[in-house]
């Protein structure tokens, strides 16, 4: 069991009826995949393209035309396979009647968990999510955000081997993004298999070991991401106060190779949403003093 | 973290913890509120007196006293075959809209225990709130057969009613007020109205939307009324005294499994509301059958819902 896939996909062909019997649609198209335990795979496609539904054949929500779909060895058909996996839906909403806290209990307990070990999770679990403040809001009242964060704190409350994150970062705000990220991130670093679908590209390209490009129902293109977006022909160079004389006899000696050209030069950039990240920290920061 | 093996088949801790889950969603979606036009109702009845005359000068205060029964028990019919139509109608269909059943399936729930936990939390509810209003109806019966006692023994003594004549009127009366037999009448409403959630869970299990399952439901709910009327005059002549062939005897029992009979429970009601006797096996076959045809359509919405993809 040790050795088996955190996700196998073996196959999968999944066709759903058309509208008044109007014949298939193809929605995926002969998948395979494997994503190996303590990875961060993303799945990344335009619109359409089949990524829900293969996340929804990984977690038994739709069930395959042909081919297969395990989690750690079992059948993802099965319910057995769903103690290892936690699920964060996109733009999830959960029982609005209930507080952050009242959710993850009652996550907790349709995993078996209970008493003070379940108390504990709650509490290590809003705070990892940053919700213990309003733990005893109901959801209600929460913003997208926020119960993106609830639904990490679900996804998570039975200490799952993996999670399925469907787009982790719609509609939360830069800061939370990465908030988010950053969480994924140090999930990897306890060893938690991750897979994840995002239009996101920059994040998935941060955060993924592995990436899948999935179009009209058919895995384009996979592999390692460093394989897959290094440029084996170009090389980048960045310098710090490099003077305007050291540029020119760098791009003389480019120059003499005959070989070799300076594509670009300029100033290195940072990302957008660094640099809100710095702009909005400093500025709160600034408020935090001058109060 | 140690792993369990294997997911149980069915897990009665799980179903539980559902059916918590749904009273607690239905509690604060506040739909006990309609408790409050019943209370005021039941209690409103207690000033609108009517005096029954059969002959000269001969109060029937018995009769009036049946009529508030009726009443009561007409209105906790109403309200509790209603509430578990609308309220199976939103729940399942409510968790696929809001997407909130992926979440819940995702995790190691067998789909069975999802169905019987949403349909045990809408009869817990359901129960509560025929408890309130038995209560209510218990009470306010009671003090007015209280005051139709005091009204009628003092009228009988007025006229020169001989003492064992006011004693047999005075028992007359007291038949007619809050008795166990009262209670039985109630119970067949709440399994009336737990049947009729069954109902409503299996086609919410297949609609598409809230509005279809509440009209089909309501629907199911009709004919489940008349359907005894229906087939006697369908497949039996009683003035000619015919027996129905086993054909009619086949295409009749299909019909009482498909669309439950509700006038078997309307009639223990009825029973109730004129004090007539009932006896506990009488009351121990209807919570059979409703049992039975809980367990019919609760294994139907399995079925369907087993298979469903999301």
């Amino acid at each position: 069991m040790s050795d088996a896939a955190a996700v196998e996909v073996k196959n999968l062909v999944k066709d759903f009826k058309g509208a008044f019997n109007g014949g298939k649609v193809h929605a995926v198209k002969g998948v395979s995949l494997r994503i190996a335990p303590g990875e961060v795979y993303g799945l990344i496609g335009p619109n359409g393209s089949g990524k829900s539904t293969t996340m929804k054949a990984v977690l038994g929500l739709v069930a395959p035309t042909s081919g297969s779909c395990s989690i750690f060895g079992r059948n993802s058909r099965k319910v057995d396979s769903r103690m290892e996996v936690g699920f964060l839906p996109e733009n999830p909403y959960f029982y609005k009647h209930l507080t952050a806290a009242e959710t993850v209990r009652f996550y907790g307990k349709l995993c078996g968990m209970g008493g003070r070990k379940l108390k504990e999770r709650i509490e290590e679990l809003l705070e990892l999510v940053g919700l213990q403040d309003a733990r005893n809001r109901r959801l209600k009242g929460f913003s997208k955000g926020m119960l993106q964060r609830i639904g990490l704190a679900q996804a998570m409350v039975q200490d799952p081997r993996l999670l399925v994150l469907d787009e982790p970062t719609a509609g939360v705000d830069p800061m939370g993004s990465r908030e988010i990220r950053d969480l994924i991130l140090e999930l990897k670093n306890r060893g938690i298999t991750v897979f994840l679908c995002s239009h996101l590209l920059e994040q998935v390209q941060q955060i993924c070991d592995r990436v899948g490009i999935i179009h009209q129902g058919v895995l384009v293109n996979e592999g390692r991401l460093d394989d897959l977006i290094s440029l084996e022909n170009r090389t980048e160079l960045i310098l710090e106060n490099a003077s305007a004389d050291l540029l020119e006899q760098i791009q003389s000696l480019v120059e003499v190779t005959h070989e070799s050209k300076v594509v670009s030069s300029g100033n290195a950039r940072t990302t957008l949403e660094d640099l809100f990240l710095r702009e909005t920290k400093s500025k709160k920061e600034r408020k935090r003093v001058s109060k | 973290m140690s792993r369990p093996a294997s997911t149980s088949f069915f897990s009665p801790r799980r179903v539980l913890i559902i059916a918590q889950s749904t009273v607690t969603q239905l509690v604060r979606m506040k739909i006990f509120y309609f408790l409050a036009p019943v209370a005021l109702l039941f209690l409103g009845m207690q000033y609108f007196d009517q005096i029954w005359y059969n002959g000269p000068e001969v109060i029937q205060p018995e009769q009036e006293l049946r009529m508030h029964k009726n009443i009561c028990l007409g209105t906790m019919m109403l309200f509790g075959c209603l509430f578990a139509v609308v309220s199976t109608a939103l729940l399942i269909p409510g968790d696929i809209e809001d997407r909130t059943l992926y979440t819940i399936l995702c995790k190691p729930v067998p789909r069975l225990d999802y169905l019987v936990g949403k349909l045990l939390g809408v009869m817990a509810v359901i129960f509560i709130a025929m408890l309130v209003m038995d209560v209510l109806m218990v009470v306010t019966l009671h003090y007015r057969t209280e005051a139709k006692l005091v009204e009628a023994t003092e009228y009988m003594k007025n006229i020169g009613y001989p003492e064992r004549e006011i004693e047999a009127g005075r028992a007359d009366i007291a038949s007619q007020g809050p008795t166990l037999i009262l209670q039985f009448g109630v119970m067949s409403h709440f399994l009336k109205a737990s049947v009729l959630a069954a109902v409503a869970l299996l086609i919410s299990t297949f609609s598409t939307s809230t509005l279809f399952t509440i009209a089909t439901s309501a629907m199911i709910w009709v004919i489940g009324e008349f359907q005894s009327i229906a087939r006697d005059g369908l497949f039996h002549d009683p003035l000619l005294g015919d027996m129905p062939t086993l054909a009619e005897r086949i295409v009749g029992t299909l019909i009482s499994l498909v669309f439950p009979d509700f006038q078997l429970f309307s009639s223990i009601s009825d029973a109730a509301a004129r004090a007539e006797n009932i006896l506990p096996v009488d009351m121990a076959q209807l919570g059979g059958l409703a049992a039975l045809y809980i367990g019919i359509y609760v294994v139907l919405s399995w079925f369907v819902f087993s298979d469903k993809e999301f």
